[in-house]
């Protein structure tokens, strides 16, 4: 099969979240030669993002997102010893986090989903998450971003504290900081001196990329 | 008008003589706080000291569930259930998942849902009390008897959506829904034959509408399309829907424009909260109005919460004017009034409703 043709149908796999048809064709893939980078980058990259962009828009709604995301991770997984031999790096690391005294996790899932389907390696604190363990993140794991959830409007004076806490560990500075969930506002982000809001979990990869590309 | 047939004429779409204010959920604690630190108050004094008209939810013991005490202790959800420890007209069922207590508010939350496969069907028998079991309407009566005065009371069921989610979880919900549909359609018909048991029961009370909550989108979207909605979820809604032998409000958090016109087939009178953050109110008013009452959209993400008593007035008086105009509106809280609202704007939003509520000027 063309190459082209290969990678059509691995994304045309993902973004209807064929799993077993999936793996079928990324194995294929790997045997016709196509290297696991460009599997991951020309393959299962886009066709993330183009879940991402429907279900922005509402064409796609939670499950065939859902479906897609784990489609792609179980993907990635896959074609990793082939990136580790490769030398090839994740795209960055991010932890996301419900901050202290929230404890809904869905908006902070659907983010992770998204983000591992971009590529990226996610760390992921839970829920109720204090202050301490995203500076941990930063400071153990390396991670070049932090992203706060919060979904009920009395833990969003909690990314305020959580923002001050890391500007206080020293590492404000060396992490990108976005904030979202359903009572957060670019107004409130502003506010709080985060670097980024985004109303969805698309939007949230699509900063990452740009604000990761631009300190690269 | 009574509290009560201003209400009741509002569900009905028709134009009381002043626009009515009921709450679906009040926290105890604010409750406390509105009644200065009485907690002996009766559900009729709180609606008085805000102007509300009706009440259905959960009170503190206000000396009312003094007998039930003894089985607050139990450790069976079922005991629970079949002997209240607190005042309530709530008749969702228990949650099967693996729930956390926040130490410090001590909320409740759901860590982990349990329903994940065929063989945790068996959960069922264990988590779910007998719906037929009398002790609660029993004493559920009571309390009606004992506190309803002339207002309007309602009682709190589940179509069974909601428990769906929660007990599989989103993401399990989702994957299921591709590789093991007949699972999530066995989880949910289970959730919903329970409800249609219980609303049996319901209906031979003394209530005089029924809230049902099933959370089923978010501020984006439905958590699921419209043809999901037709396949997994309205079926079995129906089955609790059309046993409803009362007037009933459906309260689902989120935007759920994309499959309102499905939902509307259910038949309830009433749709709350119309997050602001979801819905334009007053273009769902526009299309809508003419088929459901609405209730709720004063915004407790900002308003209620971090805003100032001015805005309060402010949208109280936007609301009445705008989506009260020609009835079919209770005013609420978009959704519900939290431990964490602002004390002065709970008074404020009571103020603001006294000052601008009656249709005669």
């Amino acid at each position: 099969m063309h190459v082209s043709a290969t990678l059509e149908l691995i994304k045309e796999n993902c973004i209807r979240g064929k799993r077993a048809d999936l793996k079928e064709a990324v194995n294929a893939a790997l045997a016709e030669g196509i290297g696991a980078k460009d599997i991951m980058m020309r393959g299962l990259i886009p066709a993330m993002a183009t879940v991402g962009e429907k279900y922005a828009s509402g064409e796609f709604f939670l499950p065939e997102m859902m479906i897609a995301a784990r489609a792609v991770s179980e993907a990635m997984e896959m074609l990793k010893p082939h990136l580790v031999a490769s030398g090839y790096e994740k795209r960055g690391k991010v932890a996301v986090g419900t901050v202290a005294g929230d404890f809904h996790d869905i908006g902070k899932n659907i983010v992770k989903a998204m983000l591992e389907g971009g590529g990226y390696e996610v760390v992921d604190l839970g829920v109720d998450t204090p202050a301490e363990k995203f500076i941990a993140a930063v400071q153990n794991d390396a991670v070049q971003a932090v992203l706060l959830s919060s979904l009920i409007t009395i833990s969003m004076a909690n990314m305020r504290l959580t923002i001050q806490a890391l500007d206080r560990a020293g590492v404000r500075q060396s992490v990108i900081v976005g904030v979202g969930g359903a009572p957060v506002t670019q107004r409130f982000a502003d506010e709080i001196g985060a670097d980024f809001y985004s109303p969805d979990a698309f939007g949230a990869v699509e900063k990452c990329n740009a604000l990761l590309a631009q300190r690269a | 008008m009574t509290p009560k047939e201003r209400v009741m004429t509002a569900l009905r779409r028709g134009q009381p003589d002043m626009v009515p204010w009921v709450e679906g959920s009040m926290e105890e604690e604010i409750q406390i706080r509105i009644m200065d630190g009485r907690t002996d108050y009766t559900p009729g004094e709180l609606c008085r000291a805000l102007g509300m008209d009706g009440f259905g939810y959960n009170f503190p013991a206000a000396g009312g569930a003094v007998a039930s005490q003894s089985h607050t202790a139990a450790t069976s959800l079922k005991d629970t259930w079949y002997h209240p420890g607190n005042v309530t007209f709530q008749f969702s069922p228990p949650w099967i998942a693996r729930m956390g207590i926040d130490a410090t508010t001590g909320r409740t939350y759901i860590k982990e849902g349990l329903l994940t496969s065929r063989d945790s069907l068996s959960l069922f028998d264990e988590f779910l009390p007998d719906p037929n079991h009398p002790a609660r309407y029993e004493q559920v009566a009571k309390w009606i008897e004992q506190y309803r005065e002339d207002y309007a009371v309602f009682a709190g069921i589940r179509l069974g959506t909601s428990s769906t989610f929660e007990g599989m979880g989103l993401e399990a919900f989702s994957l299921a829904m591709y590789e093991d549909p007949g699972l999530v359609k066995e989880i949910h018909r289970r959730f919903s034959e329970w409800s249609a048991q219980v609303v049996e029961h319901v209906n031979k009370l003394d209530v005089d509408f029924i809230w049902v909550y099933d959370d089923m989108a978010d501020t984006r979207a439905p958590w699921v399309s419209p043809a999901m909605y037709e396949e997994f979820i309205q079926p079995y809604q129906m089955m609790v829907a059309s046993r409803i032998g009362k007037p009933w409000v459906f309260h689902s958090d989120g935007n759920l424009l994309p499959i309102l016109d499905n939902l509307l087939q259910l038949g309830m009178s009433a749709i709350h909260p119309n997050q602001p953050a979801a819905v334009d109110i007053n273009q769902v008013k526009q299309k809508y109005g003419d088929r459901v009452c609405l209730i709720g959209n004063i915004d407790l993400d900002y308003t209620l919460t971090r805003g100032t008593e001015e805005e309060v007035e402010r949208e109280v008086r936007d609301r009445i004017e705008k989506v009260g105009k020609g009835g079919g509106y209770i005013i609420s809280s978009a959704n519900s009034i939290t431990n964490y609202c602002k004390l002065e704007n709970i008074r404020a939003m009571a103020k603001a409703v006294e000052k601008y509520r009656r249709y005669d000027g």
